[in-house]
C-alpha cells in the first residue's frame, strides 16, 4: 500500500490564512480522537497528551485572536462568541474530568466519547457560524498575519512531545489541564505582543 | 435466495405513518462508521428521492382521483422514509466530505452493477460512466486536502482507490451524444431494469446535490469544480435515463420502482454492519412490501396485466458494496480513451466532440485540471490512494503530467 501524501507537509503547514489553519487543526483534533480511542497503554497516553496540548493551543488561539475579531467585525458577533465560549467551557470541564480519571481508567472511554461529541460539535459550529462570516467581513490582510502568531504560540507549547523530555520538562507544560490552558494563554499573548 | 417480494406481506399502509419523534434518528458517526454504511445511506436516499419525484410526475398526468389519492398516501410515507434515511448522515460532515462519499457510491455501485449486468450494451454504458465518476473522486479528494487539510483516505478508507480516471475535461460532450439506446422492455432481463433504475437514481441525486451545495462554498476553485462536475452529472442522468424503455407504461414503471426499493432494502439489510442502520433497512423493507402490493393492484386494475409478467420470479442476487479495484484497473487500462458518438462508443475525438470541447473550455483550463495544478503547487504533488501499485496507464502516473 502506498498512500501518496503531500510529502513533507502535515496539511496545516500549507495554510495561507488563519481560518484555513484552524480548520486544518480541527481535522487533526478529529483524527487524534480516533487515535486515542483506538490505542491502549502507553500509545494511548501519548496520543491523549498530544490531543490535550493541541486542544489547549487551538482553543487559546481562538479565544485570544479570533473571538475579538468576530466580536467587533461580524454582525451579532458578541452573541456568536458567547455561544462558542460556553461550548468551550463545557469541553474544558469534561477535559478536566477526563484527566482526573486518566487514560487507563474504565471510565475513560465513555468520558472521551462525550468530550469528542462536544468538541466536534463546537468545531462544526465555529466553521459554520464564526469562520464563514469572519472571512466575509474581515479583510484577508487582517487574517493572514494571524497564522504566524498561532504558529509561534504552538512552537512554545509543543503539541508533539519531544523525545527524551517526557519527564520533568514535559510535565511542567502538560500538568493539570487548567494550568496548561493558562500557560498557553500567556504564550499566545506574548506572541501577540512580539508579532504585532 | 428464496425471498419473493410478491409473496411476502409487510406493514399495512395505515400503520406506516411515523411521528416526528420516530423520524428524529440518530446520525451515524462521521469518523467511525463503515464507509460503505454511508454509501448505502446515500444510495437509498437517491432511490427514495427518485421514487417520490416519479410519483409526483405520475400524479400530474393522472386524471383519476382515486389513483391520485393512493399515490399521495404512499408518497407521504416515502417522504418520511427519505427523511429518516438522509438524516442518518451526520451534520458535522462538511458537504465536501459527503461529496467524496457520493463519488465512492458512484464508483463502487456502478462498478458492481457493470460486473453483474447480463446485457453487453448496458454493461458498456456502465463501464463508460464509472471511469468518469472515478475521476471525479480524484478531483474532489485533491480539493478536500486543499480546503480542509485532511486526506480523503479518512473518508473512503482503502476500499476505493483514488487515482485519475478518464480526465474530467473530456467528459464534456455534445448533449446529443449523451443519449443512449434504450433496452427493450419485453426482452430485457428484470435485473437489467433494476440496474438501470438504481444507477439513474444515484446519478440524479448526485446531480441535485452538487447543484445545490456547490454555491455554498466561498473558495473560487471549489465553486468552479462543483459547477463543472455538476454539468457532467447532467450528462450522466441523460446517459442513464435514456437506457429505460420509454414504452413502459406508468403502471409498469410504478411497479418497477417499488420492486427496486424492496430489492435494495433487502440487499442492504443483508450486509449492513451498523445495527441501528440495519434495523432501518429492515423496517423500510417491510413498508416497501406493501407499497409494492399497492402498486401491483393498480397495475392489475388499470393496465390489465399481471405484474408477475414484468418482474423477476424471485429477488435477484443481493446488490453489494465491495471493493472493485481490479475491475476498475482493467477498465482504466482499456477504456479510458473512449467517448460517445450517437448511441455508440468510439475512441476518436470526433468533430462534434471537439467543437463542444472548444466551446465550453473557451481556451482555458477547466477547474478539474486547475484543482490538481493548485494542489501540486501547494503540496508539491497530487493526492492519490494507490493501494494496488502505480496507475495502469503510464501517462497518468504521478508526476507524468500536471494534466492528469
Amino acid at each position: 500500500m502506498t498512500t501518496t501524501q503531500a510529502a513533507e507537509t502535515d496539511g496545516v503547514d500549507a495554510a495561507h490564512d488563519v481560518v484555513e489553519f484552524l480548520i486544518g487543526q480541527h481535522m487533526q483534533i478529529r483524527d487524534l480522537f480516533t487515535e486515542v480511542e483506538k490505542s491502549t497503554g502507553k500509545a494511548r497516553r501519548d496520543a491523549f497528551e498530544r490531543l490535550v496540548r493541541l486542544l489547549a493551543v487551538h482553543e487559546t488561539a481562538e479565544e485570544q485572536l479570533i473571538h475579538p475579531l468576530v466580536r467587533t467585525g461580524v454582525h451579532g458577533g458578541g452573541d456568536i462568541v458567547d455561544d462558542r465560549l460556553s461550548e468551550e467551557r463545557e469541553a474544558k470541564e469534561m477535559l478536566v474530568k477526563l484527566e482526573d480519571v486518566g487514560p487507563d481508567s474504565n471510565q475513560f472511554p465513555l468520558l472521551l466519547a462525550k468530550l469528542r461529541a462536544s468538541v466536534l460539535t463546537h468545531a462544526h459550529n465555529e466553521e459554520a457560524y464564526e469562520f464563514r462570516y469572519l472571512r466575509r467581513e474581515v479583510a484577508a490582510s487582517e487574517l493572514q498575519p494571524l497564522v504566524s502568531m498561532v504558529r509561534a504560540a504552538e512552537a512554545m507549547a509543543p503539541t508533539h512531545p519531544h523525545p527524551g523530555v517526557e519527564s520533568a520538562t514535559a510535565n511542567t507544560v502538560v500538568g493539570p489541564v487548567v494550568s496548561l490552558f493558562d500557560r498557553t494563554k500567556d504564550m499566545v499573548r506574548a506572541s501577540m505582543s512580539t508579532n504585532r | 435466495m428464496t425471498f419473493n417480494p410478491l409473496e411476502q406481506r409487510g406493514i399495512p399502509l395505515d400503520k406506516q405513518l411515523r411521528s416526528w419523534r420516530e423520524l428524529d434518528v440518530e446520525p451515524v458517526d462521521p469518523d467511525h462508521s463503515d464507509p460503505y454504511t454511508k454509501c448505502r445511506i446515500i444510495t437509498m436516499n437517491g432511490i427514495e428521492i427518485e421514487a417520490l419525484l416519479f410519483s409526483h410526475n405520475f400524479a400530474r398526468i393522472c386524471p383519476d382521483m382515486e389513483v391520485k389519492h393512493k399515490l399521495a398516501e404512499i408518497r407521504y410515507l416515502e417522504q418520511q422514509q427519505q427523511k429518516v434515511v438522509n438524516w442518518l448522515l451526520p451534520g458535522s460532515s462538511s458537504p465536501l466530505e459527503t461529496t467524496i462519499s457520493y463519488e465512492q457510491v458512484a464508483v463502487d455501485l456502478t462498478a458492481w452493477v457493470a460486473r453483474m449486468e447480463p446485457d453487453p450494451y448496458l454493461t458498456q454504458c456502465y463501464e463508460f460512466g464509472v471511469l468518469e465518476d472515478f475521476d471525479h473522486l480524484y478531483r474532489y479528494a485533491n480539493l478536500y486536502e486543499m480546503l480542509q487539510h485532511r486526506k480523503a483516505e479518512k473518508i473512503v478508507d482503502q476500499l476505493t482507490e483514488v487515482i485519475p480516471g478518464r480526465p474530467t475535461r473530456y467528459h464534456h460532450r455534445n448533449p446529443i451524444d449523451n443519449v443512449r439506446k434504450p433496452y427493450d422492455r419485453s426482452a430485457a432481463a428484470p435485473i437489467s431494469k433494476l440496474h438501470a433504475l438504481t444507477i439513474l437514481s444515484a446519478e440524479q441525486q448526485t446531480m441535485n446535490f452538487y447543484l445545490n451545495v456547490g454555491p455554498q462554498y466561498m473558495e473560487p476553485i471549489a465553486r468552479q469544480l462543483y459547477q463543472e462536475i455538476a454539468m457532467v452529472e447532467e450528462e450522466h442522468v441523460t446517459h442513464y435515463e435514456s437506457l429505460l424503455d420509454p414504452g413502459e407504461t406508468w403502471w409498469e414503471r410504478l411497479v418497477n420502482h417499488e420492486y427496486n426499493e424492496c430489492y435494495l432494502y433487502y440487499s442492504f439489510m443483508e450486509q449492513e454492519s451498523d445495527r441501528k442502520v440495519k434495523a432501518i433497512w429492515e423496517l423500510h423493507l417491510n413498508m416497501e412490501l406493501e407499497h409494492l402490493h399497492a402498486a401491483c393492484d393498480l397495475m392489475r386494475q388499470h393496465d390489465g396485466r399481471d405484474p408477475a409478467e414484468v418482474l423477476a420470479p424471485e429477488l435477484p442476487n443481493v446488490l453489494t458494496f465491495e471493493p472493485n479495484k481490479a475491475y476498475l484497473r482493467e477498465l482504466l487500462d482499456t477504456q479510458i480513451d473512449l467517448t460517445t458518438l450517437g448511441t455508440g462508443f468510439v475512441s476518436e475525438a470526433h468533430e462534434r466532440f471537439q467543437k463542444m470541447q472548444d466551446a465550453v473550455m473557451g481556451g482555458e483550463d477547466p477547474a478539474s485540471d486547475r484543482v490538481i495544478d493548485e494542489h501540486n503547487s501547494v503540496f508539491g504533488t497530487d493526492y492519490r490512494i494507490e493501494t494496488e501499485g502505480p496507475h495502469p496507464r503510464p501517462e497518468l502516473r504521478q508526476g507524468a503530467t500536471s494534466k492528469a
